[in-house]
């Protein structure tokens, strides 16, 4: 009796757990998908959340107003990493910042395929061509510039920046003047460093408001930064935060514009001509790189968005902005003409952060 | 007959198991079997008479948790007890690793943690890791669901989880080791010496556990290039890859000490260390070399609690005094090339805690209950960040230094004023540093519908708050001193029943429905500014299904079967205003909460050998609040099998043990956090001793 019991018993079990066990899971292989693009188009690094390795790039063709997103995953049948920062075009390829991957992937443009990449960086944020054997990478939590071949992907020198730690290193956004390659230092800082391309070394450097954000090259070889003026409780300082107007060629300040304490502006961006600069400042703001005073009223009001990201077609002044709305859902990109009216929006990846034309 | 009767009983428990909707989560009281020997088997619980459950209880949605499921094996964490054993989700990277927990929809926040009544929630943060807190150490644990969580604690929106030691029970000196070696390197140790005589009990608790855990997995997240000499790329493909960067190093000291008078007064003392060593994984989208990079975290914590209860007949008093000392360093180091491992982050945080509890209690016959209970906790936080160099050239730190303290006192009123009918009213108050909550109200009822199945209903409601965290008021950048504090109102209503039969079989059941809002949900947000800050900006309405079955049943002298299921239908969802006209998450399921969760175990015996299957599923998990699918992010649904067999060798020296496990037995690749991949199928051996030395433990 007791081995029939035991009979049944054993023969429920293995029921029950054949049954419990019939829904396992099963790993979902990605497919690449082939693509072929040409003409002006528009990609959308999106951030993706810190820690989640949920980044990705979008791509959107400005002449049919078609957004694909996700490319790199559909492209590459692999996840684009951890945090994607800033994207570049050089020569058809397209380099893609990612910044707690520590990685920089170079894709193909038309079918966004991976080519190669470049990697042993310690928080990459940008990358500015040199020439097309040499480039800079600027880092956070780390006080050099890593000099690389991107032809052959490898890091081939550093740039040591001065008065900075790894601790509380910090170069972001390049602009090239001459043979001069000018970077604004953010995390903690409050300098320009002017650096030579031809030695790789800083050779001068000039201080600005707290926490520089950003920084463009208008058509007078002017340079353009803004501050954030750091944040109330800050070791650092905290101060009402500034546009500034630099002299490339003396490297002096010429302008400054100044923000109410607590403003936060962000993201100074150039038209095609270069003579408009754009930024973010809870409304978008737009001005002339030939007026004496800040403007009095928005391009583009704040229409209850969070503004995350900005930039403005080099060919026709549209103007886009990402709303990365509560960071934790697809961002939403808005495009209006040089004109201020609504053209388009679409939907993107999480925390659109950066754009880069072809 | 009898068979028959077996057969139906085993069938109805595998109906419970697997149906979902059978399961339940109350269990009754039972015995905590204190013996650690290896021939443990399953005991039959004790089914309550209704009439004679407790007045403390009345109304209260509890989980109990017995010690065969505390003591299973010694490399778990209390987090793996929950994740099997329980429907309250376990959000965890893998083995020591962050491991939180969240009752219905809730956040880890929300779940208030004590051990021997003092709160070990992190004042910084908020939450605790359960991964720190190993099931050896605990005795006795309960869970406590909703609404209920107000009969002890302020600030369990979601629940409280309460964690406790108890007299060993020995009598002479006693000895226990247990070593066990797995897979990946791990190694888990476990002593404990005990004494004890009719007024006094000691024990020494030490677990140490280490592992490179260097478990191997298929990175689908990235790919390998195979490059040819011109740099072109001409193959691609998933490398196999090791868990980078996954060590640890655990060392768990606990010392108690209980004097009993017998006169009805018992003192006691609770210390317990821990040191903690370990690496912070990679994700698997990371190009980094695991060598070029240091990323871990330290902690030496103590916790220490004094004691003293005074009974009587109809009364009790008990006081408590405890000290919390935290230590925590986290470095992120990068090799510069020449060996030498430049910091990055260097963060420091110094968390002292003092904590006083009185509390009291006043029968006046059989029907009436008084309770009234006073708890204090003074936090002390010292939390430094960032070393930066000043623009002077001076070097600076970021970071904060503050104190808080928090008080929550409560009265209650219990009266049963018959057999079936149970009401009780509790009214409590928190201060959190200057500021005061209003009167938090809870209202508990229940009522015997049948005596035949001990079938109980039970309702309550309670409103509850939460006060923000330290680190959420304060941290830089980012901390908000404006914050509100959370509230919400929560109901339950559900019913358990329970039928059995002395050394036969015993049957529990339980459902509950609960509804629960809360508003001005704590979420930290990105800042234009390049950093993290929290606002109040969310209602969450979570509502949904809780439900627990248990079956144990001797099917012989010789065999015996023990069945828990558990599951649970939480829809915790996004109730508040759209933060832009973009916004798509109002009225969806928030991000990383899984909407279905259900566990089971079950436990056959015979004579001296045990097999334990213990299964357990997570439903999707949306990664977007605006629970949108993407490839590039989503966690689908698992189903975890993990096994183990025991057996006991009763010798006239020592109680011997050996067991083995094999954990993920189906060999899933799954993910419980984006990016982290779990370790696939691995195994454990533990041998355990207990020798009979001291005599009085001879047989």
């Amino acid at each position: 009796m007791k081995i029939t019991i035991l009979h049944k018993i054993a023969l429920t079990l293995c029921i029950a757990i054949t049954l419990l066990c019939s829904s396992c899971m099963k790993w979902e292989y990605g497919q690449s998908e082939e693509f072929n693009t040409s003409g002006e188009g528009l990609f959308i690094t999106n951030e993706g959340n810190f820690q989640y390795g949920n980044a990705s790039l979008s791509y959107y063709n400005p002449a049919t107003k078609e957004i694909q997103n996700e490319v790199f995953y559909r492209a590459n049948a692999m996840k684009l990493g951890d945090v994607a920062q800033s994207m570049v075009v050089r020569n058809n390829v397209g380099w893609i910042v990612v910044n707690n991957s520590h990685v920089v992937f170079a894709i193909d443009l038309s079918t966004f395929k991976e080519i190669g990449r470049i990697t042993n960086l310690t928080s990459p944020r940008y990358i500015h061509f040199i020439s097309d054997e040499k480039a800079y990478i600027t880092q956070i939590w780390d006080n050099r510039i890593f000099v690389v071949n991107p032809k052959r992907f490898e890091v081939t020198g550093y740039i040591e920046c001065p008065n900075m730690t790894m601790e509380s290193g910090s170069t972001e956004q390049m602009v090239q003047y001459g043979k001069y390659l000018y970077v604004n230092c953010w995390s903690y800082q409050n300098r320009i460093l002017k650096i030579d391309t031809e030695t790789d070394k800083v050779v001068a450097e000039l201080e600005v408001g707290i926490q520089p954000t950003s920084l463009v090259l208008d058509c007078n070889n002017k340079l353009w930064t803004i501050t954030d003026g750091g944040y109330e409780g800050s070791p650092y300082g905290y101060e009402a935060p500034s546009l500034y107007c630099i002299d490339a060629e003396s490297f002096t300040i010429e302008k400054q514009f100044q923000f109410r304490r607590g403003d936060a502006p962000s993201e100074i961006q150039i038209n095609g001509s270069r003579d408009k600069i754009y930024w973010l400042n809870d409304d978008v703001w737009q001005m002339s790189v030939f007026d004496e005073s800040l403007p009095v009223k928005p391009f583009l009001r704040y229409a209850e968005t969070l503004y995350y990201g900005l930039t403005v077609n080099p060919h026709n002044g549209d103007v886009y902005i990402a709303d990365a709305i509560d960071y934790q859902q697809q961002g939403k990109v808005y495009r209006y003409s040089a004109t201020g009216e609504l053209l388009d929006e679409f939907y993107v990846g999480i925390i659109p952060g950066a754009f880069c034309w072809r | 007959m009898r068979l028959s009767r077996h057969i139906y009983i085993i069938l109805t428990a595998i109906a419970l198991l697997l149906c979902p909707f059978a399961g339940s989560a109350q269990s009754q009281s039972q015995k905590q079997a204190q013996n650690q020997t290896p021939q443990r088997n399953i005991t039959i619980r004790e089914v309550s008479v209704v009439a004679d459950r407790p007045m403390k209880e009345i109304g209260v949605q509890q989980t109990k948790f017995d010690s065969v499921v505390l003591k299973e094996n010694v490399a778990l964490s209390f987090a793996d007890v929950l994740a099997f054993n329980s429907s309250i989700f376990v959000k965890s990277f893998g083995r020591a690793t962050l491991s939180t927990v969240a009752f219905r929809g809730t956040s880890p926040s929300h779940t208030q943690v004590s051990w021997n009544g003092m709160k070990i929630n992190n004042p910084m943060l908020g939450m605790t890791d359960f991964s720190m807190i190993p099931s050896y150490f605990i005795d006795d644990a309960s869970l406590l669901h909703g609404t209920s969580s107000v009969n002890d604690t302020g600030g369990g929106l979601g629940g409280a989880v309460k964690l406790a030691t108890t007299p060993a029970s020995a009598d002479g000196f006693g000895l226990q080791y247990v070593q066990g070696v797995g897979s990946f390197k791990t190694f888990d140790e476990f002593l404990r010496l005990t004494y004890g005589n009719r007024n006094w009990q000691l024990s020494t608790r030490v677990v140490y556990s280490s592992s490179p855990n260097e478990y191997k997995y298929r990175n689908r997240d990235k790919k390998e290039n195979i490059y040819d000499e011109q740099m072109n790329i001409v193959g691609q493909y998933y490398p196999t890859e090791r868990n980078k960067s996954g060590s640890f190093k655990d060392l768990h000291i606990l010392q108690e000490a209980y004097y009993n008078t017998g006169r009805g007064d018992r003192f006691g003392l609770n210390a317990w260390y821990i040191n903690s060593n370990r690496e912070l994984q990679m994700l698997t989208t990371d190009y980094g070399d695991e060598h070029d990079f240091d990323n871990r975290q330290r902690e030496h914590t103590f916790r220490g609690v004094l004691s003293w209860d005074h009974l009587r007949n109809d009364w009790k008093v008990a006081a408590k005094a405890g000290y919390i000392h935290t230590w925590l360093a986290y470095d992120y180091k990068r090799d510069m090339g020449n060996g030498y491992m430049a910091s990055m982050t260097r963060s420091r945080s110094n968390v002292n805690t003092f904590y006083g509890q009185l509390g009291g209690e006043y029968y006046i016959g059989s029907k009436w209950l008084f309770t009234a209970n006073l708890t204090a906790h003074q936090h002390f936080v010292r939390s430094q960040d960032k070393n930066i160099i000043l623009q002077e050239g001076n070097r600076a730190i970021v970071g904060y230094d503050k104190g808080r303290i928090e008080l929550t006192g409560s009265v209650s009123a219990k009266w049963k004023p018959n057999e079936r009918l149970g009401i009780s009213a509790v009214l409590r108050e928190d201060m959190f540093g200057t500021e005061w909550t209003p009167f938090i109200p809870a209202l508990f009822i229940d009522g015997v519908l049948s005596r035949k199945g001990n079938v109980v209903a039970k309702a309550s409601v309670s409103r509850n708050f939460r006060f923000p965290s330290l680190n959420d008021l304060y941290f830089l950048p980012g901390g908000n001193p404006d914050l509100k504090k959370e509230n919400g109102w929560t109901y339950d209503v559900g019913a358990e029943m329970g039928i059995g039969k002395s050394e036969s079989y015993s049957l529990t059941a339980s459902a509950t429905w609960f509804d629960s809002y809360v508003d001005d949900w704590i979420i930290w947000l990105p800042t234009t500014k390049g950093f993290f800050s929290p606002r109040n900006i969310k209602r969450v309405h979570a509502y949904g299904v809780e439900a627990e079955a248990n079956l144990d049943v001797m099917l012989s002298k010789e065999w015996s079967l023990g069945i828990n299921a558990n599951f649970s239908w939480t829809p915790s969802l996004n109730d508040g205003e759209p933060m832009s006209p973009a916004d798509k998450s109002v009225g969806k399921q928030l991000p990383y909460v899984p909407e279905y969760t259900a566990t089971a175990t079950a436990r056959l015996g015979w004579r001296s050998w045990n097999l334990l299957y213990k299964w357990c599923h997570y439903s999707e998990r949306y990664t977007m609040s605006s629970n949108d699918l993407s490839l590039s992010g989503n966690l689908p649904k698992y189903y975890m099998n993990n096994i183990t067999i025991e057996k006991g060798i009763n010798t006239t020296w020592a109680d011997l043990s050996i067991k083995g496990s094999i954990n993920n037995l189906f060999d899933e690749e799954y993910l419980s956090v984006l990016s982290r991949p779990m370790p696939g199928i691995n195994f454990e051996v533990f041998l355990g001793i207990t020798p009979k030395w001291g005599n009085k433990n001879r047989e």
